[in-house]
């Protein structure tokens, strides 16, 4: 069997580990669409502009992200269990398994958000759909990224237990409200200092849903430099993530542990 | 009480040797309210809110309440499934005692979890007396017991799928904290949501804490139908948590 191959085996285990996890399936399906269905509808209420159609496309990078993330979830749990030492006993480097890891998290993330993405075109009608194909393989990309954020802070908190859970929630709540996922950059510019405005722009969920919102809802014609700029935010941090994993299987490698 | 109060020490020392959940919770918590709220504060145009993020600070408090009540009911069941609580029950301690102490390290948790939540809220709000703010944190801990006691009263799913009961928890949490005053007013809920709202045990929470820290009465619910159900709830479900401490614990399967 080639490397390949072996590659593409592991990640499709590690893939439907991931919706087979009933209690996170419950959480990440309510949690995403009681936003999408509630929150999103009854803050537009509130508000003088159409907040609906606002939000339902940050929900569904929203999901997107979550789901991403819970690829640092499944490495830590692998570490901590001992199954680590299962996949280095298999016929396959570590950098295949870094890869698979990485394309199942990418994978995961990208069938998760479709899924929502489908209740949201139920929900909202959207001008180009076919936009959405266009940006499919930059927001695989940037899920790769973002799982790569988490392969790294399981990297971190292998020695520390828990600690893994208390990283992901500071990561989260910090790209999260940092990002244009919930309000307008008009808004926050008129409350955050400059440095953080920029920051929210530069932020990957904030590129991420305004493509969303303007390619496939509002119908505007792609700009490959905005798609581009998906692709420079994430990169970096897939390149980070898999070189902080590699390191930890290494070490485990070595050493039998961290 | 001494044995009381070393359970009681004996399962809160995990948390707050290193307190890192806590500091995480008040980092959140001030995340929340000083960026998502105030800038979802500045969208938010309706005369029945003046002051969203105000609103939105109170709706959070009820929300964490939830949050670290729901943990303690879904640790008791955990415990049992992991071998703790068995080990627990062999100790020279009567079952009331035994309840008397997870009761007691639930709230300790609660208090030490939303001392600086609160505390930064009613700054936020100001012009507060001092009867007001203790009712307000009386309601919180009513709350916190009967949410406790509600993941408690629902842990016999547990003795047939730990994971199912994972699932509706963890599930039930989402929908019962969305479909509630937590976030935004009864007045702004759709007809259809807003009956399913006035099950939930956190639209009497929210809206009893928010009346009274002087939030506006009229878009909340009457005070005596909140006290009423927050009372009913606390003691319906720790008496169903007593019960089952009592009769069914040592049926749960561990592993």
């Amino acid at each position: 069997m080639t490397e390949l191959r072996r590659i593409l085996r592991l990640a499709r285990n590690d893939f439907s580990y991931f919706f087979r996890t009933k209690w996170l399936m419950a959480v990440l399906l309510s949690l995403h669409l009681s936003d999408m269905l509630v929150v999103a509808l009854v803050y537009n209420n509130l508000m003088t502009f159409n907040y609906f159609s606002f939000f339902v496309p940050g929900v569904v990078v929203m999901g997107l992200f979550a789901a991403a993330l819970d690829t640092g979830r499944r490495i830590w749990l692998a570490i901590r269990e001992g199954v680590i030492q299962y996949y280095l006993s298999l016929p396959i480097s570590i950098y295949g398994i870094v890869i698979a890891y990485l394309l199942a998290g990418g994978l995961a993330a990208i069938v998760y958000s479709t899924s929502l993405l489908l209740v949201a075109l139920i929900v909202l009608p959207a001008q180009a759909v076919w936009s959405t194909l266009i940006l499919l393989p930059f927001l695989f990309v940037l899920a790769m990224g973002l799982a790569g954020i988490s392969a790294t802070l399981a990297a971190l908190a292998s020695t520390h237990g828990e600690y893994f859970f208390a990283y992901q929630q500071v990561v989260q709540v910090l790209l999260v409200t940092l990002s244009t996922v919930f309000y307008p950059i008009d808004v926050i510019k008129t409350y955050l200092p400059a440095s953080l405005v920029n920051i929210v722009s530069a932020n990957p969920l904030s590129l991420a849903a305004e493509a969303m919102r303007q390619y496939t809802f509002a119908g505007k014609p792609i700009q490959p430099l905005f798609l581009l700029n998906i692709l420079l935010t994430s990169i970096p941090f897939a390149i980070v993530g898999a070189a902080s994993y590699l390191t930890a299987l290494h070490g485990i490698q070595v050493k039998g542990k961290l | 009480m001494r044995n009381v109060l070393r359970l009681v020490w004996f399962d809160l020392k995990p948390e707050i040797k290193p307190p890192v959940w806590i500091f995480i919770e008040w980092f959140t918590f001030t995340m929340q309210l000083f960026i998502y709220g105030a800038i979802i504060s500045q969208l938010v145009k309706t005369q029945a809110i003046a002051n969203y993020q105000q609103f939105y600070a109170v709706g959070f408090v009820v929300m964490m309440t939830f949050d670290i009540g729901s943990h303690a009911g879904r640790s008791f069941v955990e415990h049992a499934h992991e071998g703790r609580l068995p080990y627990l029950l062999s100790l020279p301690i009567s079952r009331s005692k035994l309840f008397l102490s997870i009761t007691l390290q639930g709230g300790a948790e609660l208090a030490i979890m939303l001392t600086v939540p609160l505390a930064l809220t009613l700054a936020l709000l100001g012009n507060l007396t001092a009867i007001s703010v203790a009712a307000a944190i009386a309601t919180l801990f009513c709350l916190g017991f009967g949410v406790a006691g509600l993941m408690l009263g629902l842990s016999f799913i547990a003795f047939k799928s730990s994971d199912m009961y994972s699932a509706i928890v963890t599930g039930l949490s989402t929908i019962i904290i969305r479909f509630s005053t937590v976030l935004y007013p009864l007045i702004f809920l759709p007809p259809g949501y807003a009956s399913v709202a006035a099950l939930s045990p956190l639209t009497y929470g929210a809206d009893l804490v928010r009346l009274l820290l002087g939030f506006d009465p009229s878009m909340l619910l009457n005070p005596m139908y909140a006290v009423a159900v927050l009372t009913a709830l606390a003691v319906c479900t720790l008496g169903l948590g007593a019960f089952l401490l009592q009769r069914l614990v040592e049926g749960v399967k561990s592993g």
